[in-house]
């Protein structure tokens, strides 16, 4: 099993009198994994404190195996961060803004440079990396800011809110370069984010926090395949028996609306259903397997009282 | 690598320093700041009374300048006093200087939240501020200590080793007084800077900040009866340890010790930090 590169043991963060993460216990191991949850569960804060902004009150946080107590700098070293919010300087052209955050990391100058361009163009801002960041579009000023986040190479990208105030168009080029930068696995992704959708298309794996607490955690990948037993058809030529005959091989079965919706036990395979329909002359007009979308996933986490600590 | 391949990968090529990091930041600063033609040239006029200064110095001990006007000794008196109103002069452009560039450092980058920029690095918040400040240190130093140096030295190649021997205070007294006026100017300017965020206002409060202060130390001193009203007076401070640095008698500032005047500044300058401590935050907390 890999190494985590972020562990969490009993996480404590107070700021001024209210404790924000409340004990979290945590090991992360996924390339890419969702920090999910309501506003005000802490997810910013956890971020922060990993970072090295907030000191634990109690606990310990490790990034990579650094402590943030004791190896902040270390562990900023290792980091790529795309804060939620605006963080620019809106006299600079993008070229000097990402060569900045580089030089800044430790590359020296040229080799910032040329890392400026690089990713600059990474992002589809090659055209525009003269430019003023105060001229830029909101989507642009993203791109800007994950191009700085990644210039230097980092081990572990945090992007906080990657796709806010993007539009459908913005946003896909957002999924698509994070997913490109999950498929090249040299890096790890954690997204924060409070968009169900951009978590379920960039991440293996989600945490989400409630309260200051992990309430659920899971490896979105196991969920989705332990849900491809739940089937919806659609049939033709059928005389309302189908479901009943799918019924008798020991599989639970509903209609609605024309659809037959099952779930195939242990031993049932799919096969045995078309099997079935054959024998009858029915017609499967669409076969679909549903699953627990990460909407259910998350209105399932957010009733939750207990919180759980996990593995990932 | 050409860089249109639109493709993205880790780096593992060598890194600099990180006691040097603080030099990109000044490095940026010192781009920004002279991008303005008008403050390039009013700092260019800043050298003006310098090299004026170091010409009367050569002058002064010039043969045929000294017969032509039939003196023996040399027409000016070199000492504390001539070093004190050369600094005097040269730290009111200093304070100018400062109200100008000041405001463009620390509160654009908060205004923009690039805080978030700078301390997601490996780079410190001490590092920040030492990298903002020395563009203000640089620049005021290079129009107060440097000339002041200058002209110390070219009085004693002009004079000898005995004069500098016996003019060492001079020296002494230039770097000290310089420094303690470039670190209440540097921290003047970027606590101002991390105040306020309208760079206008900024800049008329690092010159006001004297004024005020002389203000409120007269209205302590008239009601109070006493000379302790000095110790906010940043000018009086300033004034009190550069007299006593160069040996110049000072009637006018004679009523608050040495000692006082050194800690206070000492205090202004911590005070100034703590401002800054307090201004630069990543995040803020709701409490």
């Amino acid at each position: 099993m890999n190494a985590p590169h972020i562990e969490l043991e009993d996480l404590r963060v107070t700021l001024g009198k209210r404790e924000i993460l409340r004990g979290l216990n945590l090991q992360l191991r996924g390339r890419t994994v969702g920090l999910l949850g309501p506003n005000g569960a802490g997810k910013s804060t956890l971020i922060s404190t990993l970072l090295g902004f907030w000191k634990p009150s109690a606990g310990t946080a490790r990034v990579m195996g650094l402590d943030v107590r004791t190896q902040a700098r270390e562990i900023r070293a290792l980091i790529g961060y795309m804060p939620e919010n605006d963080c620019f300087i809106a006299n600079m052209s993008a070229i000097s803004f990402v060569r900045l955050g580089a030089e800044l990391s430790g590359l020296p100058p040229d080799q910032a440079l040329e890392r400026a361009h690089e990713a600059l163009f990474y992002v589809g801002l090659g055209e525009a990396r003269y430019r003023k960041l105060g001229a830029y579009s909101l989507g642009m000023k993203q791109m800007a800011k994950l191009a700085s986040a990644i210039v230097h190479g980092p081990k572990v990208l945090i992007l906080d809110e990657p796709t806010n105030g993007l539009d459908p168009q913005a946003r896909t080029r957002m999924i698509k370069l994070i997913q490109e930068m999950r498929a090249l696995g040299t890096m790890h992704i954690v997204i924060c984010s409070h968009l169900l959708r951009d978590i379920e298309e960039t991440c293996e794996e989600a945490v989400i926090l409630k309260a200051g607490q992990i309430v659920h955690y899971s490896n979105l990948e196991e969920e989705r395949a332990s849900n491809r037993r739940f089937v919806e058809m659609e049939t033709e030529g059928d005389d309302g028996t189908f479901a009943d005959a799918i019924g008798k091989l020991g599989c639970v079965c509903s209609v609605t609306a024309g659809k037959i919706r099952t779930v195939l036990p242990e031993g049932i395979e799919i096969r045995d259903i078309y099997r079935l329909a054959a024998d009858r002359d029915i017609q499967l007009r669409r076969l679909n397997y549903k699953r627990d979308s990460l909407e259910d996933i998350f209105l399932k986490a957010m009733d939750a009282k207990e919180a759980v600590s996990g593995r990932l | 690598m050409a860089v249109y391949k639109r493709t993205y990968k880790g780096y593992a090529g060598p890194l600099t320093h990180p006691a040097t990091r603080f030099l990109v930041l000044q490095r940026y600063a010192f781009r920004a700041v002279f991008k303005s033609r008008m403050l390039l040239m009013a700092y260019m006029a800043c050298f003006i009374p310098c090299i004026l200064v170091i010409c009367v110095l050569y002058l002064n001990q010039n043969a045929t300048v000294l017969a032509l006007i039939q003196q023996k000794a040399g027409f000016i008196k070199v000492n504390g006093s001539f070093f004190l109103n050369f600094l005097a002069f040269q730290s009111v452009l200093a304070g100018v200087l400062t109200a100008f560039i000041a405001p463009s450092l620390i509160s654009p980058d908060l205004t923009n939240g690039a805080l978030g920029m700078y301390m997601s690095r490996p780079f410190s918040k001490a590092e920040y501020v030492l990298g903002k400040g020395a563009v203000i240190a640089f620049l005021t130093g290079a129009i107060t200590m440097l000339p002041a140096m200058l002209m110390f030295f070219v009085q004693s190649s002009l004079l000898g080793w005995n004069w500098m021997m016996n003019n060492f205070y001079l020296a002494n007294g230039t770097f000290f007084s310089c420094a303690i006026l470039i670190a209440v100017l540097t921290l003047l300017g970027l606590a101002m800077s991390a105040m306020v965020r309208w760079r206008i206002v900024a800049g008329a409060l690092i010159l006001a900040v004297f004024a005020i202060g002389k203000g409120f130390a007269a209205m302590i001193d008239s009601i109070m009866r006493t000379h302790n009203g000095d110790y906010i007076d940043i000018q009086i401070l300033l004034t009190k340890v550069s007299t006593n640095l160069f040996q110049v008698p000072a009637p006018i500032v004679d009523e608050i010790p040495i000692v006082g005047a050194w800690i206070a500044l000492l205090a202004i300058c911590g005070f100034l930090l703590w401002i800054l401590n307090r201004k630069l935050r990543v995040c803020e907390v709701a409490r």
